[in-house]
């Protein structure tokens, strides 16, 4: 593996492997530093998920620990290899990147990478084999290929994973899978008519909810259990966000009907095209799905935060561009705090004064 | 009649009522977009209300807690299956009735990147 020159990216994520991948990282440019004689630099680099905006300081605080962490991580191996009062071959650098967009797809990630490879002149990427882009979604394969067909080299750090205990099959460990297991299980029993001490019951139960927990737990979680406070806390705000969602859906259904039922058929189809404040799959495909049940509306794609929406009747685009429900699906997901966001509108007006 | 029985006939007649709705919107409505309007909204609420009525006649039992489940399964399932079918019209460049083209022309420099998929 000769490169021009020596320079390693190492994209960053939490996961068991990530020490020994950090040692590799600099062992190999150790190498290749030793090889040419010039000095090399290792990019850490911390691929944000979605947009850090007042609410979510935590991932900020995430993102930046963790990035000190690995650059201690890769002083430390250097001062094994150099001596520590030696010269150091080798620099470290470390960023975060994608902090301005909702990166989503393999393709996305790949991007935000590259550009800051671009930026740097890097042309080598050593990957920690279980760095998990997509959260619960296994797209790491697909983006080593983008990367590659990027222009990239792209390695795989060579190390094994075996700190944590996986399940035969799966890849989540035990509270992961009695969680998942206890819901599918309560689920069955449930739909069953609530037979407990029926035996039948039970042993079909316990049946189905271990094939149901063995395919799909994958889909169901992330890669650990989730914070059941964060949970609750979303629960309560959705039990107040149906009713408004059910009362948005009446109106719209008396207004298609009226419009539809009307002998002269008074529609103005149009598209609008707007970009959401909201951040991270499960608050956009919420509100995604809020603007196809509501007033006149329909969601035909979503690229990362940007929306683009049918809408059939003019006091729908109005509606829509008010922006009532993305104020209430952040209010669902992040709390109070950030429905003080401006409107759609409010923004896109912003938008034009700029321009 | 109880009033109970009022109430489970109510729902299910204003559900077939939206069915109607959908229908006729499938029927009179122009293009491929405003077509899934009547089969996204008008369709979920009308099977939505006619499972309600179901449910209010069982009353409080386990035939109507599965009723319960089905409700929120259409929910989320129909504007999921609308998006999809608009979503693979738009990739198939089916153009909209009304004040058409694609907006993302205009600013096609500003969004390139992410769009191509």
């Amino acid at each position: 593996m000769v490169a021009d020159h020596g320079d390693v990216l190492v994209p960053v994520g939490d996961s068991e492997t990530l020490r020994r991948t950090v040692a590799y990282a600099v062992e190999q440019a150790y190498e290749s530093a030793a090889e040419t004689g010039e000095s090399v630099t290792i990019h850490f680099v911390y691929p944000a998920r979605w947009r850090i905006f007042e609410t979510d300081r935590d991932d900020i605080t995430i993102a930046n620990e963790l990035l000190n962490r690995v650059v201690v991580w890769a002083e430390e191996d250097l001062d094994e290899l150099v001596g520590e009062d030696a010269p150091k071959p080798v620099n470290v650098e470390s960023a975060t990147v994608g902090t301005s967009e909702y990166v989503f797809s393999p393709g996305d990630f790949a991007d935000v990478i590259s550009r800051y490879a671009d930026a740097n002149g890097v042309e080598r990427i050593v990957v920690d084999p279980s760095f998990r882009p997509g959260g619960s979604v296994p797209i790491l394969r697909s983006f080593e290929e983008e990367l590659a067909q990027r222009g990239f080299d792209v390695f795989e750090a060579p190390v094994t994973r075996q700190t944590r205990r996986r399940l035969p099959f799966t890849d989540i460990g035990l509270p992961e899978f009695f969680l998942v297991y206890a819901v599918s299980f309560l689920f069955y029993l449930a739909l069953g008519g609530w037979h407990v001490t029926d035996l039948y019951e039970v042993v079909t139960g316990a049946a189905t909810a271990g094939v149901v927990t063995l395919t799909l737990s994958r889909v169901a979680l992330k890669s650990e259990l989730p914070d059941l406070r964060l949970i609750g806390m979303s629960l309560v705000r959705l039990a107040a966000y149906t009713p408004i969602l059910l009362w948005e859906i009446a109106k719209a259904n008396v207004a298609l009907a009226y419009v539809v039922l009307h002998p002269r058929l008074p529609i103005d189809p149009r598209i609008v095209e707007f970009d959401a404040a909201v951040w991270g799959d499960m608050p956009v495909t919420t509100l995604a799905n809020s603007i196809t049940l509501t007033p006149g509306t329909l969601t035909i794609d979503v690229s990362r935060q940007h929306f683009l929406v049918h809408a059939l009747i003019p006091e729908a685009e109005d509606d829509l561009l008010e922006g009532t429900l993305e104020r209430l699906v952040r209010f669902v997901f992040y709390g109070r705090d950030s429905a003080s966001i401006a409107s759609p509108r409010e923004r896109l007006d912003d938008g034009e004064e700029e321009n | 009649m109880t009033p109970l029985e009022i109430l489970a006939a109510a729902f299910v007649a204003v559900g077939t009522f939206f069915g109607f709705v959908a229908t006729v919107g499938i029927i009179r409505l122009p293009d491929l977009y405003s077509r899934l309007h009547a089969a996204s909204k008008s369709d979920t609420l009308g099977s939505v209300l006619s499972l309600a009525g179901i449910a209010v006649v069982f009353g409080i039992t386990t035939e109507s807690m599965k009723l319960v489940f089905l409700l929120v399964f259409l929910f989320v399932t129909s504007p999921t299956a609308a998006h999809a079918i608009a979503r693979a019209a738009k990739e198939q460049e089916v153009e909209p009735a009304g004040e058409n083209a694609w907006l993302d022309e205009n600013d096609a420099e500003s969004e390139g990147e992410g769009g191509e998929r």
